[in-house]
């Protein structure tokens, strides 16, 4: 069943409450009382489509629109996925980090299983954040600026010289995936590593590791799937504006 | 993995969708269907959201059809039937692995899909056997210890195509996408030491 505006918020917890990071993200918390999801998003100047589309897609990865794109604004967007990527720096990898070395100083793993689990962790920490920051540097801004192009009658010289020569593919392209790691890390977890005596610690690691590789695979989703058609239309809507040069006139 | 097959249709008629759906289900094989009937920009998104097991597919959906996509990393290979109307050129049918001509008989059609399913069905009963044979295990040393496909193609006389329907395999028999996943594998069940390795990647 897809979310819409009418449900209550309570509900929609009931329903699914790994939904609730992603409320957090829009500064909503829990106390919803009995109001819709409606009544909460304009108490909290959320836009309500943007809302049901983003939890939606959470929901249910098979919602994605695929065919029929939404034409948000995409500084809202952005503003979604840079708390998203905030969320698994400050939040989660640092959560999951904790936990590692707790467990690396008490379990009973022998030195390498401890330096391997660790030094994996490490590594898969410096990916997540290189592959964030490069996002954060790059192509966020570029999107803003077009955004800002399109809004303004006479549009920044630089920024219409930027497009002819970068495209949204470019990035689409190149756009890896960061869930291999975590997937390996899992299955490092979950059947190579030997087992050890205060297996709570563990259960707990795995846990958090399913929950942020669902987390991730979403915002990678919305990534390729919302983000570049929208950046898409927008290049293509900037340039017939500012119609490219020919170099031989 | 789940045992329970993922099946992607491309089809633009709503009524040949549902005739296959019937063949599909006289299998008695449960699936997850995903269904369009748009023309498809991405092949190779759509492939990679999916990660279907079969790709019942009609070549007219899709814009520019180069090749079909195939191994990547994170996914395991899709099996491909082509949805094929009189007259489909012989380039476009052999990049598919299976073909169901539309104007065909239905006996015609229940045999190529028994056939097909039949093929993934021992493809995703797995317990068979998960453990690596000979090959695959000198393969995974050599790329626990940071060579590249290439240099594992010349050093073991076969051709870097090879080497990755192998290391493909590894893949799906260990769970492990990665080649420092590959390598703490190794580590772990004593194949290779830590001191071997080259540098870290
Ligand atoms: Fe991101
Ligand atoms: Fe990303």
């Amino acid at each position: 069943m897809h979310i819409h505006k009418d449900l209550k918020m309570a509900e929609v917890i009931h329903m699914n409450h790994h939904l609730l990071p992603v409320l957090n993200r829009f500064d909503i918390y829990l106390g919803f009382g009995e109001r819709t999801v409606e009544a909460v998003c304009i108490d909290h100047k959320v836009n309500v489509d943007f809302f049901l589309e983003i939890v939606n897609t959470f929901h249910d990865s098979s919602y994605f629109p695929l065919r029929h794109l939404q034409s948000f604004k995409a500084s809202m967007l952005i503003d979604y996925l840079h708390k998203t990527h905030a969320y698994y720096l400050d939040v989660k990898i640092p959560e999951i980090g904790r936990y590692i070395s707790e467990i690396a100083q008490t379990s009973d793993f022998e030195e390498i299983h401890r330096k391997l689990l660790k030094d994996f962790f490490n590594q898969y920490q410096h990916e997540l954040t290189n592959h964030i920051n490069k996002e954060e540097q790059g192509v966020y801004p570029y999107v803003l600026r077009l955004e800002k192009a399109l809004e303004s009658e006479d549009a920044n010289a630089e920024t219409i010289k930027e497009l002819q020569q970068y495209s949204i593919i470019e990035y689409e392209k190149d756009h890896d995936d960061v869930e291999a790691k975590l997937f390996d890390l899992k299955n490092i977890l979950i059947k190579y590593l030997p087992p050890v005596h205060n297996n709570k610690l563990l259960n707990l690691i795995v846990h958090e590791i399913f929950e942020l590789e669902r987390d991730l695979n979403n915002h990678g989703h919305i990534e390729d799937l919302i983000l570049v058609p929208i950046v898409e239309n927008m290049e293509k809507e900037l340039l017939s504006r500012h119609p490219k040069r020919h170099s031989n006139v | 993995m789940s045992n329970r097959l993922c099946i992607l249709i491309a089809e633009p008629s709503f009524l040949i969708r549902e005739g296959l759906k019937t063949l599909l289900s006289n299998q008695g094989q449960p699936y997850r269907l995903e269904e369009f009937d748009a023309p498809v920009d991405d092949l190779d998104k759509l492939i990679n959201r999916i990660n279907p097991d079969l790709v019942l597919l009609n070549p007219k959906l899709v814009v520019r059809l180069v090749s079909l996509p195939r191994y990547s990393d994170n996914n395991f290979e899709p099996y491909y039937i082509g949805l094929f109307e009189p007259g489909t050129p012989p380039h476009i049918q052999s990049k598919f692995d299976q073909m169901i001509w539309l104007d065909a008989e239905k006996s015609e059609l229940n045999k190529v899909m028994e056939k097909v399913l039949k093929h993934l069905r021992n493809g995703l009963s797995e317990p068979e056997n998960n453990s690596l044979s000979e090959r695959e295990l000198s393969i995974l040393k050599l790329v626990a210890l940071g060579h590249t496909n290439n240099e594992i193609a010349d050093k073991l006389f076969i051709s870097a195509h090879t080497v990755m329907t192998h290391r493909k395999n590894i893949t799906r028999k260990l769970g492990i996408k990665t080649v420092s996943g590959l390598t703490v594998y190794a580590i772990l069940n004593q194949l290779i030491k830590i001191e071997e390795i080259q540098g870290a990647d």
